[in-house]
């Protein structure tokens, strides 16, 4: 798990995420669930961005948006700082 | 030679006590090596009637009867079915057994709880003054030992607030005259003093314990309760890994020198983060089931340290365990019925 996350969290194969810390759930979708694997493994939005576009059939825009929107849920939810 | 048990709080509808849960604890995973004998107020007490779960089962005085009188049928049952330990799980038991201890223990009957003058400081009237003194924040309280101190309570606490009575129920005021009303009614139920208390805007967390008299916990389940009844009991809830609730519970059990089972009812200021306590539940919470299930036996921990076995901090519980409470209907032949009524007694 990243240092990145404020918490213990366990993401299932369903895109069903568990806080362990606060017993909270989240339901991610399917590019959410590959951002969240990716910022697991270490990578920066960058490169996360670089990787959306060569998974998901999607222009730079809309790859940038879902990004800094799945990062502003992440902030939301207290999940990252 | 097994141990056998007596338990109470037999009574689960819509507000369950935590007997049954125990006594599940007690048999989970294979069993248990011994006779589970319960201790029924109501003939009409559900759990007597919940084939498996019970060997025996005994009517027993009400815990504000005479104390001489609930002895005098404890040895009763203690001389039909040895019992070597009772496990009370009802917070209004708790001055009953405390005064019975010792009697209890010369007859060979253990108990572990904690004493008088420790769970008069984790009470309601002087939670906030437990942790006043030993630097553990709470919401701000007025404890109104009079009428007259009402409106006093009300302009220092300010809206919303709680009104509390002094063992059970909690209403949420915005409005002096619903201050004033819920406090005649908690005043009239469950007598003086009531509690006043400022509302914070925060997440509820609770903390199954376990202390062992000397300062230990001894074992900590923490969850956060997902779903409530209008009463505030949980019918859900889900078990956490969560240090700071873990090291407020060390805190707060070493503080008291806690004996026996626990239930602490803890907040987490939203934007502050800060972990206020409300309230300790001398007992174990009608959703202890969920720390077995979690991995940590916490009625068996009391059975052992009741009878004064060497016990250890037991690993953590595992986090993601989800309770769902579920009711159902049990059917029983006429006959139990007949026994609880005129014997007072059940033998399964």
């Amino acid at each position: 798990m990243a240092d990145v996350f404020k918490s213990e969290l366990t993401l299932s194969e369903n895109g069903f995420l568990f806080d362990h810390n606060t017993g909270l759930t989240y339901t991610l979708n399917e590019s959410g669930q590959f951002i969240f694997r990716k910022i697991e493994d270490g990578k920066q939005a960058n490169e996360i961005l670089e990787l959306l576009l060569d998974e998901f059939n999607v222009d730079e825009n809309t790859a940038h948006k879902d990004l800094d929107d799945f990062y502003r849920q992440l902030k939301e939810t207290g999940l990252i700082d | 030679m097994g141990i056998n048990i007596g338990i109470t709080g037999l009574h689960a509808t819509d507000n369950p006590a935590p007997g049954i849960g125990v006594i599940r604890s007690l048999r989970h995973p294979a069993g248990w090596d011994g006779e589970i004998v319960g201790l029924a107020y109501d003939v009409m007490d559900t759990g007597v009637y919940d084939v498996g779960l019970l060997d025996h089962t005994y009517m027993v005085p009400y815990p504000n009867q005479s104390s001489d009188q609930i002895f005098d049928r404890l040895m009763y049952i203690h001389n039909q079915i040895r019992l070597d330990v009772i496990i009370p799980t009802l917070d209004s038991e708790l001055p009953l057994y405390q005064k019975l201890e010792q009697q209890l223990k010369e007859a060979g009957v253990a108990l572990f709880i904690p004493s008088k003058e420790i769970s008069r400081k984790a009470s309601k009237s002087y939670i906030a003054e437990f942790c006043a003194e030993n630097d553990i924040p709470s919401p701000e309280t007025f404890v109104v030992k009079e009428p007259g101190e009402m409106e006093k309570a009300i302009s220092e606490i300010g809206f919303p607030l709680m009104v509390k009575g002094v063992f059970y129920e909690a209403y949420l005021c915005h409005t002096r005259s619903d201050a004033l009303k819920n406090f005649e009614k908690m005043k009239l139920k469950w007598g003086l003093p009531v509690i006043i208390q400022q509302v914070i805007n925060a997440d509820e967390f609770d903390v199954c314990c376990v202390g062992d008299r000397d300062g230990n916990l001894l074992g900590a389940v923490p969850i956060r309760k997902t779903r409530i009844t209008e009463k505030g009991k949980a019918w859900a809830a889900i078990t956490l890994k969560n240090d700071e609730l873990y090291k407020l519970s060390q805190k707060i059990l070493k503080k008291l020198k806690w004996a026996g089972p626990c239930e602490l009812e803890i907040l987490k200021e939203q934007t502050t983060g800060i972990m206020h306590l409300i309230e300790i539940n001398p007992r174990f919470p009608a959703w202890i089931y969920l720390c077995t299930g979690a991995e940590q036996n916490l009625p068996k921990l009391v059975v052992d340290l009741a009878l004064g076995r060497n016990s250890k901090p037991l690993p953590p519980a595992k986090s993601g365990i989800t309770f769902v409470r579920h009711a159902t209907d049990l059917v029983c032949p006429i006959e139990w019925l007949e026994n609880m009524t005129t014997l007072g007694e059940l033998h399964y």
